[in-house]
Order: C-alpha cells, then sequence, then structure tokens
C-alpha cells in the first residue's frame, strides 16, 4: 500500500506562482502530489526526492481531451484540477532549456491568462461583493439588538475585503509585470 | 480583410507568423512546435500554453480552421483568409529585411 499524506493550505486566485514554487518544494521532499480534493485539500504521494516542476494554468472550458494531450506531446503531466486551475508538471531533469519548464513562451498569451483570471473569477466576486454583500451588512447593521451578528457579519466583511485587495492587488501587479516585456 | 483583423495580426508575433506558417499543410500543435524548433535551428520554442492559446484565437478569428483529428491531436490548416494575412506579414518582413541590409523596398 501507498503512503500518503494530506495537508490543507488555502490558495487564492491571484497566488499560483507561490503554488508552483510550494509544489516543486514539496517535490524536493519526497512528496508528489497525487489528487487534490476542492477547495483545498492535498493529498501526497511519499515517494524518492526528486526536483518536479509544477506549472498551473486557467482554464474554465471543458471538453479538452486534446488540451491534456498537447500538454502531455510537450511531456506535461496533467496531475490536478481546482476551481478552473489545471496543474501540470515535468521532472527537472526532462529540461533542456528555459522554455521547457514552462507553459507560457510569450508574456502576450502569459499575460491573456493573468486577464482571463480577472475576468471570470475577479469580477463575479466584486460583484457579488457590491450587489449583496454590502446591502446586506448594511442591513444587519441597522438591526440594534443584534450585536453577536453585526460583529460576526463585520468580520466575514473584513476577510472579504482583505481577499478581494489581496488578490487585485497581485493580479494588477502581475498583469503591470507582463505588460513590460 | 477587416480592419479588426489588420489590426490584430499585422505585424503579428513571431509565435503567430510561424504557426500560420507551418500550417500551409494540416499538422496538429505539437507538431508545429517541432517543425519551428527545427527550422529556426532551436531559436524559437513554443511552449504548449502559448500554442494552445494562438490556435484557439487563429481559429475563433477565421485565419485557421480544424481539419481533422488523429489520436486525440487536432490537426488545423489555414483558410484563405489565413493566406491573405500570410501574404501581407511575408511583404512587411521582406520590406524589413531589405531595409535592414541598408537597400529600398520597392514593391
Amino acid at each position: 500500500m501507498s503512503n500518503t499524506k494530506t495537508f490543507t493550505r488555502i490558495f487564492t486566485i491571484a497566488d499560483y506562482e507561490e503554488e508552483e514554487n510550494w509544489l516543486r518544494e514539496q517535490s524536493k521532499k519526497g512528496l508528489h502530489l497525487q489528487k487534490m480534493i476542492q477547495p483545498f485539500v492535498y493529498i501526497f504521494e511519499v515517494g524518492e526526492p526528486e526536483d518536479v516542476i509544477y506549472r498551473l494554468d486557467y482554464r474554465n472550458a471543458k471538453g479538452d481531451q486534446d488540451y491534456t494531450q498537447m500538454f502531455a506531446d510537450y511531456g506535461w503531466e496533467c496531475c490536478g484540477r481546482c476551481f478552473g486551475w489545471i496543474y501540470f508538471r515535468k521532472p527537472a531533469s526532462a529540461v533542456n532549456c528555459d522554455e521547457e519548464g514552462e507553459l507560457f513562451s510569450d508574456s502576450e498569451s502569459r499575460l491573456s491568462m493573468v486577464q482571463h483570471v480577472m475576468m471570470t473569477r475577479m469580477l463575479p466576486v466584486l460583484a457579488v461583493f457590491m450587489c449583496i454583500m454590502i446591502p446586506q451588512w448594511m442591513n444587519v447593521m441597522n438591526r440594534p439588538d443584534e450585536i453577536a451578528l453585526e460583529v460576526i457579519f463585520s468580520i466575514l466583511m473584513l476577510l472579504y475585503v482583505i481577499l478581494i485587495l489581496h488578490c487585485g492587488r497581485k493580479l494588477y501587479s502581475l498583469r503591470k509585470k507582463l505588460k513590460k516585456f | 480583410m477587416e480592419d479588426r483583423i489588420k489590426k490584430i495580426y499585422c505585424p503579428m508575433t513571431e509565435t503567430g507568423f510561424y504557426i500560420l506558417y507551418c500550417l500551409q499543410k494540416p499538422q496538429h500543435g505539437y507538431g508545429i512546435g517541432q517543425q519551428v524548433k527545427e527550422m529556426t535551428g532551436n531559436q524559437v520554442i513554443i511552449s504548449p500554453g502559448t500554442m494552445y492559446g494562438t490556435l484557439s484565437k487563429m481559429e475563433g478569428d477565421g485565419l485557421i480552421r480544424f481539419d481533422h483529428e488523429e489520436e486525440k491531436r487536432k490537426l488545423y490548416c489555414i483558410t484563405p483568409l489565413g493566406e491573405e494575412v500570410l501574404e501581407t506579414e511575408k511583404k512587411r518582413i521582406r520590406r524589413l529585411y531589405q531595409n535592414s541590409q541598408g537597400e529600398e523596398y520597392h514593391e
């Protein structure tokens, strides 16, 4: 029976580079991603330490046999999916030049991935926040006798704002960085 | 050629040019990548995300079309619109090359 190890980890839409680095560090310790359970459970197979490069692509379309096949032809094994993110990996020993270790070879296509994430993930979240969360919060705050509810709701709102600011700021700076090339 | 197409593809990226050039014969993404690598002496390497994205975009804009499928791989080929774009680009590159050699360009 194979030995496994389970981690939980929160990964926001803007942290895909950190996610890639984290998975690579795990593989160097002999932990190889086996399965992901949405939203944040990672199951690793315990094995020999190996330097494995992980890369994430974002795609919210279905019916993609030809998509994974093309990546497989290029030596990328599809090893997980989570909220539109597709996880690929390739042993570092199979990489002969920088381009072979990347999913994107020009900044234009990398930028279009980041923009795609912003349009399909950030905008809906922002819309829900503006149209549902804020009116609800104002509604709750108008009830003078329910202090506990007010506090809980306010904390939730604060977390929401932090998350939106974090992702927005990061995606924005990623976009800025890529546009400079 | 519509202005919109002209605006996006003239001039086009190096990646775009090589993909369009290779699709004068039906080919799948990985095959194009290999052909480009060979013909440029390993100078131009197109990664899969870039390849897939460019093929989808060009198909959507009508420069290339789906030809047939072989073992889960989609093969594409150039359309008349794609040929027109390719010719325009070739002319531009010829002018660029001649000018870079200190020559004047005349159509």
